[in-house]
């Protein structure tokens, strides 16, 4: 139901997003690896962030897995000291997963945003139970000490068929409106 | 002599008074030929005169007769034009109502997408459910812990009990059989408490991901209302500016 180009597309969308958003200085390197299937990129410790674009065709459901570790917790919160760590990372993934909206609206004009909602890692492992028609999982290395994973889940309920082009320059404002 | 004379006088006066007659006459004849000739002039101008005013006449009247038809025509063509006008007026009037129309329907629109709008609200409010769920869920994990704890505890007084039953020799055979039972149940409760873990799992994942969907969902339609109201509005401010 969703066609090699979509899924090819939601992995372009998905890698200039987390490239863009989750790496919070432009210079900081982005390292992010596909993981084989039925891997999750992590231990089952720790917990994910999950957010959902809906459209009438699709949801697509956005799992950042994080251990907050100490050098998680000095990269993401090296800003904002005085707020709490799971603050700052929410609306970080809030961000990333507001880039791929903002993406996707260019191709599917109906999509509304969730907030953010932290679970168990080890929910992750039942995500088959949502019968996703695309499901991929990433390790993500930032700086080569903070480590992430990001899964991509998109349940299909009609043919999805488009190519993404993720080579125009990003625009920054409006970022205000994800939350 | 005289008489002579008297006689020859007359005579002379006789034929001077016929020479002055014949004279006379010629004189006379003279001066009524001119104007004969000048009345006949005047006559063929006249007659000239009269026949260019004839064909000015003609020509006049030709030019009436053009004039009457044009006027006729153009009294057609103002008839014409006064139906056609009139038929344009009932058009204009017509339109001008279907526009008063449209700007209604466009109102109507505007304010009941404003009104749909409010749905939204119902999404958030059933997504605050959501949380109450989740709680109830992490409550249940804690409640899962604790009786997966209380297992693993059990495991390990029912491996104490077999050996305790294995030290009393033959006295603890009865009692080994119910160490190795209890333990039986400890692994089955242990076994049980792990898939009730993974169905809470499931839950937490269902429920979040519904949820979202529904959330999200509510935010894609008060977007699409958004739109259509935004479309209303313009619609009727050109009805409007088309008005005025």
């Amino acid at each position: 139901m969703i066609s090699s180009h979509a899924k090819d597309s939601f992995e372009r969308i998905f890698r200039k997003a987390a490239q863009s958003r989750l790496a919070l200085d432009s210079g900081d390197a982005c390292d992010i690896t596909p993981l084989g299937q039925g891997e999750t990129g992590a231990s089952l410790a720790g917990d994910v962030v999950v957010l959902t674009i809906s459209s009438i065709v699709f949801r697509l459901i956005l799992v950042i897995h994080f251990d907050e570790d100490a050098s998680t917790r000095d990269y993401f919160a090296r800003n904002a000291a005085e707020r709490p760590f799971q603050e700052v990372f929410l609306e970080i993934c809030n961000l990333c997963c507001g880039a791929m909206n903002q993406e996707l609206l260019r191709y599917f004009p109906d999509l509304g945003m969730s907030t953010p909602y932290v679970l168990h890692a080890r929910c992750v492992s039942h995500l088959e139970e949502l019968k996703p028609g695309y499901l991929s999982s990433h390790a993500i290395t930032i700086n080569g000490s903070v480590h992430l994973a990001a899964t991509v889940c998109v349940c299909a309920y009609a043919p999805i068929d488009f190519i993404a082009d993720v080579s125009t320059v990003e625009e920054t404002s409006g970022e205000l409106e994800f939350f | 002599m005289i008489e002579q004379y008297l006689v020859a006088a007359l005579g002379s006066s006789a034929v001077t008074a016929v020479l002055a007659l014949s004279v006379h006459r010629v004189s006379r004849a003279k001066a009524m030929r001119q104007p004969r000739v000048e009345a006949g002039v005047r006559i063929d101008m006249l007659s000239e005169t009269n026949a260019q005013q004839s064909a000015l006449i003609d020509q006049q009247n030709q030019q009436t007769q053009e004039l009457e038809a044009t006027l006729a025509q153009l009294r057609d063509d103002l008839a014409n034009q006064v139906e056609s006008n009139e038929e344009i007026r009932v058009s204009l009037d017509a339109a001008v109502e279907v526009r008063e129309q449209l700007a209604q329907h466009a109102d109507r629109i505007a304010a009941e997408a404003l009104r749909l709008k409010s749905l939204g609200a119902t999404f958030e409010r059933w997504h605050e459910q959501m949380i109450s769920l989740m709680t109830q869920n992490k409550d249940m994990h804690a409640k899962n812990q604790e009786l997966s704890s209380i297992v693993r505890h059990v495991v390990i007084v029912s491996l104490n009990a077999s050996i305790e039953a294995a030290r009393a020799g033959q006295a603890g055979r009865g009692f080994a059989v119910v160490a190795s039972e209890v333990r039986a149940l400890a692994a089955r409760s242990e076994e049980l408490s792990k898939s009730y873990r993974d169905s809470l799992d499931i839950s937490d994942l269902t429920t979040t991901a519904t949820f979202q969907d529904i959330q999200a969902g509510g935010k894609m339609i008060t977007a699409s209302l958004a739109s259509v109201e935004a479309l209303a509005n313009q619609f009727q401010s050109k009805l409007h500016q088309a008005s005025t």
